[in-house]
């Protein structure tokens, strides 16, 4: 399957999701559990149960209501990929019918070990009224599974906000493409045109290449491979113009090319250190980009020398930066670090997240 | 008889394309380029062209800077700003004798800028020197001498000395005098400099220590410079407080 398709199938799983989260997952199950220590209190609490003495009761109450919790988080894991095809109303509905049915039947379960075990001697339930102990437990549990799906969706609905903010943050940032380069591009190739039409031509190339780069929409998870050659694109423009005075010292050899990154994420670094750290520098200087790969981390390394004069760095590149952060984070979470500043005279950002690779 | 054009731009292919443009025009020539500001300075002494096509965003002394500069030549050459951008800094310089182009430049309107250019009398290009004074901060302080102009970084500079009619600036190599009076280089340098007295501002960088003699009278110690130099009353306590020294 090529990129395109395998984009257009994570859309549609994305705009199709319910919100549900994976309850294969520990952190997930640790949250049922939260939820059914929590109900076993107020129960207990509420019940002030005299005969059995209140431990008692919340460690019966805990043990039936982990029972339902656990096997209806095993069954809603089975279920997941079933129930994310559905519509939310209908995929609600559907769980909330699935719990009924499941406390029904585990109910009937406790309802028999119950009898046998002799437990309603001694807590007071009249052994004759199943029906009464069924009809609380599903009503019960249906309050407290319809608390905890919205819990669920908030939390979703919160989680994706904040991935549509980040979004939005990338489209401005692609949106803004410094002025000067477009018009200093512009300003070579026309002089290109005239000198030597064949390198003007490839300068028109690249400028279509680095603009398709920016403004394309499936820039979120790219390789790192293509990222690399961007940013080889945007070196080959500014070249043009600034001839000897720029040098950059590619040590990246090291690197996987198929390590998964968020799309622009070296050349906005290698604009800034070309920006701040070579253009303002009459005699020019080099930029390093150094690559490293250990113990599953991938470490990238811009390096720029400093103008003479104290510049203090423009808004651009604090902008370009928190905008980096934000996209590793989103794409990595804490394991990402995005760490910038001046040392000595040079100013060294680096980059650190962890190995993950293109899914085959 | 041709009009002399010097051409002021850090990127080749920028110089490039207005070379062969002004090559196309009758009634100029080319009288030289440069890749920086430094070079251009130099250049217009030695070339004494009657128009710069110069490019705002450069390195080190940018185009502003390089008008300014121009102001202290006998027979300054008119300028022609040349600029990627719509610049900020180009604010100050809406007025009638100022051009500017935008890269990349019409072939008309190049034509344009520089038969207007031609035509511009003494006092409208002295205009260009004014509103530049307005629009930047200098990163060099030009002393125009025997052998043309000598730029001295101002982070070179130690301190600037009034007596009652010249202005000396103390640097690293030496003094020179300068036309500038202390008032206005101490509203252009007010991020760097510090008045101690109403004869003297210093570079706050070069600021060793503030000793006092017998009779009470502070002295401030510069760093590279031998005298010390005398702080007025007034002064020695905003000194002592700003600096703790």
């Amino acid at each position: 399957m090529n990129a395109g398709a395998r984009e257009a199938d994570a859309r549609v799983d994305e705009s199709r999701q319910l919100y549900l989260p994976d309850f294969c997952r520990a952190r997930t199950v640790l949250a049922i559990v939260i939820i059914c220590e929590l109900t076993a209190l107020v129960l207990a609490l509420a019940r002030n149960e005299a005969a059995l003495g209140f431990w008692s009761d919340l460690a019966r109450t805990s043990l039936f209501l982990l029972w339902i919790g656990l096997t209806n988080a095993a069954m809603l894991c089975m279920l997941r990929g079933y129930l994310n095809r559905q519509s939310l109303p209908r995929g609600s509905a559907m769980v909330l019918a699935l719990t009924a049915v499941l406390v029904m039947v585990i109910s009937l379960l406790a309802w028999w070990i119950g009898g046998m075990a002799g437990w309603f001697k001694s807590s007071g339930i009249d052994p004759q009224d199943h029906w009464t102990f069924l009809l609380r437990n599903v009503f019960i549990t249906l309050v407290v599974t319809a608390l905890a799906l919205r819990y669920f969706y908030v939390t979703h609905e919160w989680r994706h906000n904040v991935e549509l903010q980040a979004k939005a943050r990338v489209h401005a940032l692609q949106a803004r493409i410094r002025p000067h380069f477009l018009f200093n591009s512009m300003n070579t190739i026309a002089a290109l045109t005239r000198s030597n039409p064949a390198r003007a031509e490839e300068a028109v190339q690249d400028l279509a290449d680095l603009f398709r780069a920016t403004l394309s929409e499936k820039r979120n998870e790219i390789v790192l491979a293509e990222e690399i050659d961007v940013a080889h694109t945007y070196q080959r423009m500014e070249q043009l113009r600034l001839g000897e005075r720029l040098q950059v010292d590619w040590k990246i050899d090291l690197l996987p090319r198929d390590a998964l990154v968020p799309g622009l994420t070296l050349q906005p670094l290698l604009e800034n250190a070309i920006y701040h750290g070579v253009e303002p520098r009459p005699e020019g200087g080099t930029v390093t980009v150094t690559g490293e790969f250990n113990k599953g981390m991938i470490t990238l390394v811009v390096r720029n020398p400093l103008p003479a004069r104290d510049v203090t760095m423009r808004d651009g590149n604090r902008l370009a930066l928190a905008n980096i952060r934000e996209r590793l984070d989103l794409m990595y979470g804490e394991q990402s670090t995005v760490k910038a500043g001046r040392f000595d005279d040079e100013y060294i950002v680096t980059l650190r997240f962890p190995f993950r690779p293109v899914r085959k | 008889m041709s009009l002399k054009v010097l051409i002021v731009d850090d990127e080749a292919p920028a110089r490039e394309r207005l070379r062969s443009m002004v090559g196309e025009t009758e009634g100029f020539e080319i009288a030289g380029e440069a890749e920086n500001g430094e070079r251009a300075l130099q250049l217009c002494d030695a070339l004494l062209p009657d128009i710069l096509l110069l490019d705002v965003r450069m390195p080190g002394i940018d185009g502003i800077e390089v008008a300014r500069h121009l102001a202290t030549m006998p027979e300054p050459p008119a300028v022609i700003f040349v600029t990627a951008f719509d610049e900020y800094a180009l604010q100050a310089f809406e007025s009638e004798a100022i051009a500017y182009l935008r890269n990349p430049i019409r072939a008309e309107k190049l034509h344009a800028a520089l038969a207007k250019a031609g035509r511009l009398t003494r006092p409208q290009i002295q205009q260009v020197a004014t509103a530049s004074k307005q629009a930047s901060q200098r990163s060099h302080i030009g002393v125009r001498g025997r052998d043309g102009l000598k730029l001295i970084p101002i982070e070179d500079v130690l301190c600037f000395h009034a007596d009652q009619k010249y202005t000396t600036v103390k640097h690293q190599k030496g003094e020179d005098l300068i036309d500038d009076s202390l008032k206005t280089l101490e509203e252009e340098f007010t991020s760097s400099f510090v008045r101690i007295h109403r004869n003297a501002l210093v570079n706050t960088r070069y600021l060793e220590r503030i000793a006092r003699d017998a009779s009470g009278q502070h002295f401030v110690h510069l760093r590279g410079m031998e005298q010390p130099l005398e702080v007025s009353r007034r002064m020695a306590g905003d000194l002592k407080d700003r600096f703790r020294i």
